[in-house]
């Protein structure tokens, strides 16, 4: 049994930061899954791995430094790696033949190889089916379920989570294509497209919305009903209350993953009456202090 | 020998949280069975294989997709050759 420091090429001082970085540079290069192939890979691994499992614990390397145990003193377990599953002959669901699936389509011998090979083996899983669903925005914030209709006949239940982006995909676990013997069904991959929405648009998790008031709600404030996507709320405007202004509805935005939700930020703009009104002219006419108002002097041009 | 879903917690020592995140990027392919989920040996030591790039030796989610993606693709390759490696030996005799 080697010493371990020699194992991970570094000096008995050392750092704990310094072992780890080079367990990692040798773990890498001899980590069975990775070299699927070399033999020597797993013992090599295995050396390292216990070489690791003693320098790596701050109470073990002291233990070992101090000569309580020798450096066998945590050697792992026999261990199955993946790769002796992995290139097995009979199917499994991580089959993946996107390696050489363009050597298949010739009519030469090799091609006619792989094909035999790929019949082979019963148990292949299904293909991937991919499809688009475009939904309106309430619903990509609040959530829906919607029913896609397939090209090839048939329909599909696809449930929307609350807050979904737009280019999102869904997958529905073995909706796909069926597959041959025990590989089961591919998934159906469902690109949500979000359609814009006349008022709302969104921004990571919140919302915006523009929202026209009139002159009076503008200067003498008010409650006013302002839409959300999950419905309606009354919301307060204070007096003086200017176009731009921008309030925020705690809350009212989109969902958040961690859970929680976005606010709405709501943008006012002051609308004045469509038709002219010869009253409002009048009190205009007499409003001393809007002569001299200039909303434009902090200007340079 | 197959596990189920609490028997491959136990063994494996993952959160059932980081599992539904790893079958939900289809790191993981149990068998569905009528009673839940059957875990292969195959599934367990692709779980370690996971549990190694992620812990030891720091690669993060996306890459571990990618390397997953690439590891199945040799293994789909190494199956491939091995074919080839067979047929040529059964014509040249």
């Amino acid at each position: 049994m080697r010493n371990p420091y020699e194992v991970l090429g570094v000096a008995p001082a050392a750092s704990a930061g310094d072992i780890q970085k080079a367990y990692r540079k040798l773990a890498k290069e001899s980590h069975p899954d990775l070299n699927p192939g070399d033999k020597a890979a797993e013992e090599k691994f295995k050396e390292v791995a216990g070489a690791y499992d003693l320098l790596g614990d701050a109470e073990k390397r002291k233990r070992f430094d101090s000569g309580e145990i020798d450096a066998s003193g945590a050697e792992r377990p026999r261990q199955q790696f993946y790769r002796d599953f992995a290139t097995a002959d009979h199917g499994h669901p991580y089959a993946d033949n996107s390696g050489f699936a363009d050597f298949m389509e010739g009519d030469d011998a090799l091609a006619e190889i792989l094909r035999r090979a790929q019949r082979a083996r019963a148990n292949r899983r299904g293909d991937d089916l991919h499809y688009r669903l475009p939904i309106d925005f309430v619903e990509s914030i609040t959530g829906a379920i919607k029913r896609l209709t397939l090209p090839e006949g048939g329909t599909l239940d696809v449930k929307i989570p609350p807050g979904l982006v737009d280019g999102q995909v869904l997958r529905l676990r073995g909706k796909g294509a069926p597959g041959a013997g025990k590989g089961g069904p591919g998934d159906a991959l469902i690109e949500v497209g979000v359609l814009p929405d006349r008022r709302f648009t969104r921004e990571g998790d919140d919302i915006s919305l523009e929202l026209p008031i009139s002159l009076s709600e503008a200067v003498l404030g008010g409650r006013i009903r302002v839409p959300t996507p999950t419905g309606d709320v009354t919301m307060a405007v204070p007096k003086g209350s200017n176009t731009g202004t921008v309030m925020r509805l705690k809350g009212k935005g989109a969902p958040r993953r961690g859970g929680g939700h976005g606010d709405e930020f709501v943008k006012l703009r002051v609308v004045l009456p469509k038709s002219p009104d010869p009253e409002l002219e009048t009190f205009v006419a007499n409003w001393e202090k809007g002569k001299t108002f200039n909303p434009r002097e902090d200007r340079t041009s | 020998m197959t596990l189920n879903k609490q028997e491959f917690l136990t063994s494996s020592g993952l959160q059932v949280q980081t599992l539904e995140v790893w079958l939900e990027q289809r790191w993981l392919i149990p068998e569905q069975a009528s009673g839940g989920m059957n875990f292969s040996d195959m599934d367990v030591a692709r779980a370690r294989l996971i549990q190694d790039l992620k812990t030891d030796f720091g690669v993060n989610d996306e890459g571990v997709g990618v390397i997953l993606h690439l590891v199945d693709q040799l293994h789909g390759l190494r199956r491939a050759l091995g074919q080839l490696h067979k047929d040529l030996q059964a014509t040249s005799r």
